[in-house]
C-alpha cells in the first residue's frame, strides 16, 4: 500500500517537473518570438516613416511642377473649361449611322490616363488632386462622361436598328466589337490600343 | 537524556507510528519541562515558516494575478523593446500631406579601445563617408578615449553601409531629427526645431508643448497646393519688379482658417542657418522674418475700406454722401493730396474706386476720431493678433488720436498693423460682419469658430458692392479674374524711413475677396519696395504689381477650392452687386 502511494507521488512529481520545464521553455520561445516580432514591427514602422517622408519629398509641388513641365505640360484649368450646370453641356450629336460607331470610339477624345487628371492644374500635386476631389461641386470632367458613354457604344448590337437609317447592316461586320473590358483600366487600355 | 515513552509526543516520531491508546503520562520533573520547551520552540519555528511561505504565496498571487504577469519584463532576458514613441508629432496640411516629421537619424560612434585595427577601420569608414578626412578619423580611432563620434545624423542608406562594414567597436547612437520634406515652401508657418528637437520658430515653437505631447499628426489649415501657387506668384512679382520682399495670405473668410501664408524671402527649415545659394547677400534675420505675422506695416490705401465701413456703419455717411476732393488738405506740416486725382466732388463709392485720400480723410473727420478709434479697435486692429505661430507683431498707432492722425489713418498712414490682423478684419468686413480669430489649425468641416459681430450685415453687404466696384471700374481692374467675381482694394503706401516718408520706396498691397457676391476666400498680397519695369509703364503701384498677381492666383486656386465660375454679367450677379446710389447712372460718367 505504502509502496503504491509513494510510487504514485513519485510519478506525479516527476511528471509535474517535466511538464513545468516543458512549459517554461515553450514560454521562453514564445517570449523570444514576441520580442523579435516587436523589434521587426518597430523597424518596419521606422521604415514606413522614412518612406512617408520620402514620398512627401518626391511629391512636393515644386517637383511635380517640374515633372509636369517636362512630361505632361498640363496647364491650369481655365474658366471656360468648367461647365457648372447641366444646361452648359452640349448634347451628344446623334450618330448618323451605326457604321460610324466604331469610328466614333476611336475618334472620341482619348481619355488621358487616370493619374493625369485633367483638372490638376500646372504645378499642383496630382497626388493630392487625386485624393481630394479638386472640383467637388463642378460636373465630372469630360473624360468620365466619355467613358460612361463608351460601354454603351461597345455593347450596342451590330444591327442597331434604332440608329440604322439606310446604312447597310453588313458594313458593321468589320468594326471591331472588342470583347468587353473587365474593368475601367482594361477599357482605357483597349481604347488606347485601338487608336 | 529522557528515555521514557520516546514516541508518544515526539514530533520526530515515524509517521505511521500509532501511539498506544493511553498516552503514558510523563511524570513531573525536568523531563516534562524539556518536552514543553521543545514543543514551544517547534511551534514558533513552524509559525515562522508559515509566515514566510504565506508571504511567498501572496507575492506569487500579486505578481501573477494582480499585475497581470507584467513582472516578467523585469527579467533582462525577456526585455521587449517598447516601440519608441515619436518624440514629436508630425505636422500635415489640410489634405494630410506631410509638412514635418521626425525621423530616426542614428549617429555613428566608435569606442577606440575596442577597435582592433584602426588603420583598416579608417580606410573602410572613409570609403563609406567620402566627406570624412582619413587623418581625422585615424586620430579619433587611436585617441584611446572610450567614445568618439565618427559622423552624426546618418541617412538610412549610410546606416546600412556602416552596418555592412561590420567593424567591431563602431556603433550607432539613436537620435531623432525633424525633417521638412517641403523645404522652403512652408518655412515661415511650420518653422523649425533646434538640435534637441524643441521648436525654434513658427508652429513648431508656438505649439511646442502640443507637438511634444500628442502622437497623432497635427493638421494645419494650410493647403500645400494653394501655398505653392501663392508663393510662386509672389516670387514672380518680386522677380518682375525687383522687389525686396513680399508677403501674402489666403484665408477662408467664414472660418478664419489660413489656407496659405507666404513670406518672402524665406529659408530652408532643414538647414535654417545655411545661406540661400541664389541670394547669398540676404541676411539670416531678413529671411527668418515673417512679414505676415511679425511685420507691422503702414498698409496705405487698402485701409480705406475700414474708413468707409466705419462711416457707413455709424451712419455718418451714406453711399450717396459726397465730399469735395478738388483741393489738397493742408494740416500742420502735412499736405494730403490724391494720387489718382479727379479734382472734383466725389461720392463715397468714387472715393473708394479712385482711392481718394482727400475724400477718405474728410469722411473720417466727419465721423470723428473717437468713432474711428473705436471701430478699428472693434475690428481687432489695435491689439496684438493671436495665431499659432510664435512670431507675432503688435500694432503701432498714435497714443493721442489727433485730427491729423484721424486723417492719415483714414488712408492707412500713421497706423501699422500686421497683414494678418488686416486680413482678419477685412474678412469680417465682407462675411456679414463677424470677426473670427485667424487660425492655422484645421477646423472640423462645417464648423465655424465662434465669432463676434463687429458691424452690421447691411454695412458688410455695401462693402462687398463697393469692393466689387473697385475691381470693375476703379484702381484694381487688373485683379479681375473672369468668372470668379473678385472684389478688392488696392493700396500703395510710401514707406517710412527714419522719421520721414521715403517717396521712392513703396509698399504695394492688394486685398481681394472672391466670389464677392458670396464671399468665400480672401487673398491679401503685399510687395515690399517694387521697382517699375517696362511692362508696367513705369508704375510700381498696387494696381500694376500685386493686383495682376491676385488675378492669376485666384484663377489658379479657385478650381482647387471648388469655387464655381459664374457668368459675371448674369442678371443675378449684377443685381447683387449694383451699388444702389449709382443705379441708373453710368460709371464712366463720373
Amino acid at each position: 500500500m505504502i509502496r503504491v502511494a509513494t510510487l504514485f507521488w513519485l510519478v506525479l512529481v516527476s511528471a509535474t517537473g517535466f511538464a513545468m520545464f516543458g512549459v517554461k521553455y515553450q514560454v521562453q520561445a514564445l517570449e523570444d518570438e514576441l520580442g523579435r516580432t516587436k523589434r521587426a514591427t518597430t523597424a518596419e514602422e521606422h521604415e514606413i516613416r522614412v518612406l512617408d517622408a520620402e514620398w512627401a519629398y518626391l511629391t512636393r509641388p515644386e517637383m511635380l511642377d517640374a515633372m509636369n513641365r517636362r512630361f505632361l505640360s498640363l496647364s491650369p484649368i481655365a474658366t471656360k473649361q468648367l461647365h457648372t450646370t447641366a444646361a452648359d453641356i452640349p448634347m451628344r450629336p446623334v450618330p448618323p449611322a451605326p457604321v460610324e460607331a466604331a469610328a466614333m470610339v476611336a475618334a472620341a477624345e482619348p481619355p488621358p490616363p487616370p493619374g493625369a487628371s485633367p483638372n490638376s492644374p500646372e504645378g499642383v500635386p496630382t497626388l493630392t488632386a487625386a485624393l481630394i476631389p479638386v472640383t467637388a461641386t463642378s460636373e465630372p470632367p469630360p473624360t468620365q462622361s466619355a467613358l460612361r458613354a463608351m460601354p454603351a457604344l461597345l455593347e450596342r448590337p451590330a444591327s442597331a436598328p434604332q440608329l440604322g437609317k439606310a446604312a447597310p447592316v453588313k458594313a458593321v461586320a468589320k468594326p471591331a466589337t472588342p470583347h468587353r473590358a473587365k474593368s475601367l483600366d482594361d477599357l482605357i487600355a483597349q481604347i488606347m490600343t485601338s487608336r | 537524556m529522557v528515555a521514557v515513552q520516546p514516541f508518544a509526543d515526539n514530533p520526530c516520531r515515524p509517521r505511521h507510528f500509532k501511539p498506544p491508546p493511553c498516552a503514558p503520562v510523563v511524570p513531573e520533573g525536568p523531563a516534562r519541562q524539556a518536552l514543553e520547551t521543545c514543543r514551544s520552540r517547534l511551534f514558533l519555528t513552524s509559525l515562522l515558516f508559515a509566515c514566510v511561505f504565506a508571504a511567498v504565496a501572496l507575492r506569487i498571487v500579486e505578481v501573477v494575478v494582480l499585475e497581470g504577469g507584467s513582472a516578467q519584463s523585469h527579467m533582462p532576458r525577456f526585455r521587449i523593446p517598447a516601440p519608441p514613441a515619436p518624440a514629436r508629432a508630425d505636422i500635415v496640411d489640410r489634405n494630410g500631406k506631410l509638412l514635418a516629421t521626425t525621423l530616426d537619424t542614428p549617429s555613428v560612434y566608435a569606442t577606440p579601445k575596442q577597435i582592433l585595427d584602426p588603420a583598416d577601420a579608417t580606410r573602410k569608414l572613409v570609403k563609406a563617408f567620402p566627406s570624412l578626412k582619413s587623418g581625422d578619423v585615424y586620430a579619433k580611432l587611436t585617441s584611446g578615449k572610450s567614445f568618439v563620434y565618427i559622423k552624426r545624423r546618418l541617412t538610412p542608406r549610410e546606416q546600412y553601409e556602416v552596418n555592412q562594414l561590420g567593424i567591431p567597436g563602431v556603433q550607432f547612437q539613436h537620435e531623432e531629427r525633424r525633417v521638412y520634406p517641403d523645404g522652403t515652401l512652408t518655412a515661415h508657418v511650420v518653422g523649425y526645431t533646434g538640435i534637441d528637437n524643441s521648436g525654434f520658430a513658427g508652429i513648431e515653437r508656438g505649439l511646442d508643448d502640443t507637438l511634444k505631447d500628442r502622437r497623432d499628426p497635427l493638421q494645419l489649415s494650410l493647403d500645400l497646393r494653394i501655398q505653392y501657387v501663392l508663393r510662386e506668384e509672389l516670387q514672380r512679382v518680386i522677380d518682375d519688379f525687383t522687389a525686396k520682399g513680399a508677403a501674402g495670405l489666403i484665408m477662408d473668410v467664414n472660418t478664419g482658417e489660413v489656407l496659405a501664408m507666404v513670406s518672402l524671402p524665406d529659408f530652408d527649415p532643414n538647414q535654417p542657418g545655411a545661406s540661400d545659394p541664389d541670394h547669398p547677400a540676404l541676411s539670416f534675420a531678413d529671411r527668418m522674418f515673417n512679414r505676415d505675422t511679425l511685420g507691422v506695416y503702414e498698409l496705405g490705401s487698402i485701409f480705406k475700406i475700414f474708413t468707409v465701413a466705419m462711416a457707413l456703419d455709424y451712419g455718418t455717411s451714406t453711399l450717396a454722401s459726397t465730399y469735395d476732393a478738388s483741393h489738397p488738405i493742408n494740416i500742420g506740416r502735412f499736405t494730403i493730396g490724391d494720387y489718382h486725382g479727379k479734382h472734383r466732388v466725389l461720392s463715397v463709392p468714387e472715393i473708394l474706386m479712385y482711392s481718394s485720400n482727400i475724400g477718405a480723410a474728410k469722411m473720417a473727420m466727419a465721423a470723428g476720431g473717437q468713432k474711428q478709434r473705436e471701430f478699428l479697435s472693434r475690428l481687432g486692429l489695435l491689439k496684438t493678433p493671436k495665431i499659432e505661430v510664435a512670431e507675432i507683431g503688435s500694432p503701432h498707432y498714435p497714443g493721442k488720436w489727433r485730427d491729423v492722425n484721424v486723417m492719415t489713418i483714414a488712408f492707412g498712414h500713421g497706423i501699422s498693423v500686421t497683414p494678418l490682423s488686416f486680413a482678419s478684419a477685412a474678412a469680417a468686413l465682407v462675411n456679414g460682419g463677424v470677426l473670427r480669430q485667424a487660425t492655422l489649425v484645421r477646423q472640423p468641416p462645417g464648423h465655424a469658430p465662434q465669432g463676434q459681430q463687429v458691424l452690421s450685415p447691411k454695412t458688410s453687404e455695401q462693402m462687398r458692392k463697393l469692393m466689387r466696384l473697385v475691381v470693375e471700374h476703379g484702381t484694381g481692374t487688373m485683379a479681375a479674374a473672369p468668372g470668379y467675381v473678385v472684389g478688392g482694394k488696392t493700396g500703395t503706401a510710401d514707406k517710412v524711413s527714419g522719421r520721414h516718408y521715403a517717396d521712392r520706396k513703396l509698399l504695394s498691397s492688394f486685398v481681394g475677396v472672391f466670389p464677392i457676391n458670396d464671399p468665400k476666400y480672401l487673398v491679401l498680397t503685399m510687395v515690399d519696395e517694387p521697382h517699375p519695369n517696362k511692362q508696367s509703364h513705369g508704375y510700381a503701384t498696387a494696381g500694376w504689381t500685386v493686383a495682376p498677381a491676385t488675378s492669376r492666383t485666384v484663377q489658379r486656386i479657385a478650381p482647387l477650392l471648388g469655387v464655381e465660375p459664374v457668368d459675371e454679367s448674369s442678371p443675378e450677379i449684377q443685381r447683387a452687386l449694383t451699388v444702389d446710389s449709382l443705379q441708373g447712372k453710368k460709371i464712366e460718367a463720373y
